[in-house]
C-alpha cells in the first residue's frame, strides 16, 4: 500500500514520505541554506539537522566526516536560520544531538533547541549509553517539545515498549546498526518487527538506505517515511543542487509508480 | 541410585533453533562502531564474513532455524552432550547440595567450539568460498575449524598464537590431521606479523594479534574469516549448549540455583547461560576468568578494538586493552583481552558476577575433578570448576544446585601438569 504514504499533485490528503538529514553548517552555512531552500515540501515531511559533535559515535564514516568539517563552521545562531527556511515551507525541523550536551546543559538545552525553531529532538546514544537516564530526561524534554525515540534492531522489545509509551511522537527506526553502512538484513522481517510492536504509531525508517528502489520497497512494507542522510552528502560536496532536486523528483516517481 | 544423565543418546534433544539473547537484554546492546572516518571496519565485515553470519550478527530475532544439514552434523559430532550429576566431586567436597556438569568435552573435537565452526564453514561454502581462515589460542577453536572445513569440503588456514603453538605441539598435529594449514602467530605471512617480528623477533603472540593476521590473510586471499568468539552470532550458535541443558534439566527434574562457566571471549559462557537465564530468572551466575587476565575485575567497560591491529570494529566490552599481552598461562582460550558485549553489559549491570582464578587453583581443581569424576577437563574449563569448588567451600550448607559448564577436555593440554 505504498500509495498511502505519498502525496500526489491531485491533492489527496496523504503523508509525505521523505525525511532529510543534514549536518548543521556542512559543508558551509551558505551551501546548506541553498539546499534547504531547494527542499521540496511536496515530498519532504521533516528535516533533521545534526548538531556537530567531536565524536558522533553511532554515525558511519560518511556522516562522521561531515561532523569534523561542520565543527569548524558551526555557530549556534545559524540553527534558527535553517529552521526559518524550513518553517516558511511548512516543514518541521528536528534536531539530532548526542546526549553529552543534555548531560552538560540539562533541559535548558532542549529549550535552546526549541527556541531555535526545532519541533523535537533525536538523541541517538540515549538508549545505548544512558538508558538509566531515559525515564528522567524523556519526560523533561516532552515538557518542552517532542522527544523522538530512536530504536534499531538491537533495541530489546521491552525497551521499545517502555520508551515509546513515554511519548506520542513519531518513531525513528534505524534499519542498520550505523549510518551509511551496508549490513545484509531481511527488510520485510526488520520492518514487520517494529510495525507489529508499535501498531498505529508513525514509524519512519532510516540508516543505510541508498537507492530510490529501496525507498519504494520500504514504503510498500508500511513505513510512514524514509530518512536519507549519507546519500545526500555527495550532492552537498558537489554543490549539486540540480542533482538534489532530481533526487527528490525521483522519490515522487517511486511513489507514483507504487500507486 | 539417583537419576544420572550420562548421555541421552536422544537426538530429539538437539535444538532445532538457536537462541539470540539481544531482544531479551535489559538494555540496548551498544553496536560496533568505526573509529576511522575514511575506512569503515564494519563494511569490512562484508568482505570477510559470510552474509548469513553478518545477518545473524545484527538480527533482532530471538530464534533462528538451524539448517537441517547443520542439525545432522550436530548429531554426528556428539550432540547432545551429556549433562550429569558430579557425585564424586560432591562427595570429595562434602557438599550436600548438587553439582551438575554440562560436558562439552564429549564432542568429537573435545570442546564447544565445533558448535559454531560447523555453521560458519557451511555458510562460507554455500556462498562460494573455497576456504576459511581463523586464529586459535589454545587450539580448540583451530581444531574445530579444521574439522568443520573438512566436513564442508573447503580448506582451512589457522594462525595459532605462538606461545600455544610451542606449548601444545599435539594441537598442531591434530589440526593438520584434519587437513588444516597451521602457522605460528606472529608470522611472516602477513604485513602485520612481519612488522611485529621486526620489532620483537621472539614475540609470544596474543589472540588479538592472531585475529589481525587471520583477517588480513582472508582479505588478501579472498577467503572467509571464521569468528571464534566475542561476536553475537557466535554466542547464538553456542546457545545449543544452554538449550540442550534446559531440556536435560527438565528430564532430570532439576533447577539450577547457581550457574558457572569460564570466559575467554565468552562464547561457551554466553551459549550456556543465556538460554537458561530466560527461564531461571533468579539464578546466580558466575563468570570465571583467569587472575592473569582479569578483564572483569581490572579491565574497563568501554569501546575497544577486537584485534590488536585495529582492523575489526570497536565494540563496547570489558577490556584490558587491545594491545594487552597476558602472561603465558596454559589456558590459552582465556588469554583474550576482552569479552562479548552482551556478557560485558550483564557483568556491568551486576546480573553476572565475575570470579578470578589463579593457575594454581585451576591445577588443583583439574586434579580433583579428574580423580573424582574421571574427566580430564581443559585448563579453561578448570577455571569454572575451580570457581564452583570455591563457591561450595563458601556455601557448604546451602544445599544449592550448581550447574557448571565444562567447555572442553584437556587431553591435549597435559603440559599444564608438568610445571
Amino acid at each position: 500500500m505504498a500509495f498511502l504514504t505519498c502525496q500526489f499533485s491531485r491533492g489527496e490528503i496523504l503523508l509525505k514520505p521523505l525525511i532529510l538529514y543534514f549536518t548543521a553548517d556542512y559543508p558551509s552555512t551558505e551551501i546548506l541554506k541553498s539546499f534547504l531552500e531547494a527542499v521540496d515540501p511536496d515530498v519532504v515531511k521533516y528535516v533533521e539537522i545534526g548538531i556537530p559533535e567531536s565524536n558522533p559515535l553511532y554515525d558511519g564514516p560518511t556522516i562522521k566526516a561531515t561532523h569534523s568539517l561542520a565543527l569548524k563552521n558551526y555557530k549556534p545562531n545559524h540553527l534558527a536560520e535553517y529552521t526559518g527556511i524550513l518553517g516558511r515551507k511548512g516543514i518541521p525541523a528536528f534536531a539530532l544531538s548526542y546526549y553529552e550536551k543534555f548531560n552538560k546543559l540539562g533541559s535548558g538545552y532542549a529549550t535552546f533547541l526549541k527556541d531555535a525553531g526545532f519541533s523535537g529532538v533525536i538523541i541517538p546514544d540515549l538508549l545505548t549509553d544512558y538508558s538509566e537516564e531515559s525515564d528522567r530526561i524523556i519526560p523533561e524534554i516532552e515538557e518542552i517539545f517532542s522527544f523522538i525515540p530512536f530504536f534499531n534492531p538491537a533495541t530489546p522489545d521491552g525497551l521499545i515498549n517502555a520508551v515509546s509509551s513515554l511519548t506520542g511522537s513519531w518513531i525513528y527506526y534505524g534499519l542498520q546498526p550505523s549510518t551509511g553502512i551496508d549490513i545484509p538484513f531481511d527488510l520485510e522481517e526488520v520492518s514487520r518487527r517494529i510495525l507489529d510492536l508499535l501498531p498505529g504509531r508513525e514509524i519512519n525508517f532510516g540508516f543505510g538506505i541508498r537507492t530510490t528502489g529501496q525507498i519504494g520497497e520500504i514504503l510498500s512494507l508500511g513505513s510512514s517515511g524514509v530518512a536519507i542522510g549519507s546519500l545526500l552528502v555527495q550532492y552537498l560536496n558537489d554543490k549539486d543542487l540540480e542533482g538534489f532536486r532530481k533526487f527528490q523528483e525521483s522519490v515522487k516517481e517511486v511513489c507514483a509508480s507504487a500507486e | 541410585m539417583g537419576k544420572i544423565m550420562l548421555s541421552t543418546q536422544d537426538t530429539a534433544i538437539i535444538p532445532r533453533e538457536w537462541y539470540n539473547v539481544v531482544p531479551d537484554l535489559p538494555k540496548q546492546l551498544p553496536p560496533p562502531v568505526d573509529r576511522d572516518e575514511k575506512n569503515s571496519s564494519i563494511q569490512l565485515l562484508n568482505q570477510i564474513l559470510p552474509k548469513t553470519i553478518l545477518k545473524q550478527e545484527f538480527t533482532f530475532q530471538r530464534y533462528t532455524k538451524i539448517p537441517e544439514e547443520v542439525q545432522e552434523i550436530y548429531a554426528q559430532i556428539g550432540r547432545p552432550t551429556p549433562l550429569f550429576r558430579a557425585h564424586g566431586l560432591e562427595k570429595a567436597l562434602d557438599y550436600h547440595g548438587k553439582i551438575l556438569i554440562k560436558y562439552e568435552g564429549a564432542t568429537i573435537t573435545g570442546s564447544h567450539k565445533i558448535n559454531t565452526a560447523i555453521p560458519q564453514a557451511f555458510y562460507a561454502r554455500d556462498e562460494g568460498s573455497t576456504g576459511v581462515v581463523t586464529e586459535t589460542g589454545a587450539g580448540q577453536w583451530g581444531t574445530a575449524t579444521t574439522v568443520a572445513a573438512s566436513l564442508a569440503g573447503i580448506t582451512s588456514k589457522i594462525f595459532m598464537v605462538k606461545v600455544s603453538f610451542n606449548q601444545k605441539p599435539l594441537r598442531k598435529e591434530i589440526m593438520e590431521l584434519y587437513g588444516g594449514e597451521i602457522v605460528p602467530s606472529p608470522s611472516m605471512e602477513t604485513e602485520f606479523g612481519r612488522q611485529l617480528l621486526a620489532k620483537v623477533p621472539e614475540h609470544p603472540g596474543t589472540l588479538g594479534i592472531a585475529i589481525s593476521e587471520a583477517v588480513e590473510y582472508a582479505l588478501e586471499h579472498d577467503l572467509k574469516y571464521m569468528l571464534g568468539s566475542v561476536f553475537n552470532s557466535v554466542l547464538t550458535h553456542q546457545s545449543v549448549i544452554g538449550l540442550e541443558s534446559e531440556k536435560q534439566l527438565e528430564i532430570l527434574g532439576e533447577e539450577p540455583d547457581v550457574m558457572i562457566g569460564c570466559v575467554g571471549g565468552g562464547s561457551n559462557f554466553g551459549g550456556f547461560v543465556f538460554p537458561l537465564m530466560k527461564k531461571f530468572k533468579e539464578t546466580k551466575i558466575f563468570a570465571s576468568t583467569a587472575s592473569e587476565v582479569p578483564k572483569f575485575t581490572k579491565g574497563e567497560y568501554k569501546y575497544d578494538y577486537v584485534d590488536t591491529a585495529k582492523t575489526l570494529p570497536s565494540i563496547k566490552m570489558y577490556t584490558l586493552g587491545s594491545d594487552f599481552v597476558p602472561e603465558k598461562i596454559y589456558a590459552g582460550g582465556l588469554r583474550y583481552h576482552g569479552a562479548a558485549p552482551s556478557i560485558s553489559m550483564l557483568v556491568n549491570s551486576g546480573r553476572i558476577k565475575s570470579s578470578d582464578v589463579t593457575e594454581d587453583q585451576v591445577i588443583d581443581a583439574l586434579k580433583l575433578f579428574a580423580r573424582t569424576q574421571g574427566i580430564v577437563a581443559a585448563p579453561e574449563s578448570g577455571h569454572a570448576i575451580a570457581t564452583a569448588i570455591e563457591y561450595v567451600k563458601a556455601n557448604r550448607d546451602s544445599k544449592e544446585t550448581i550447574l557448571v559448564n565444562v567447555s572442553g577436555h584437556g587431553l591435549l593440554d597435559m603440559s599444564i601438569f608438568q610445571r
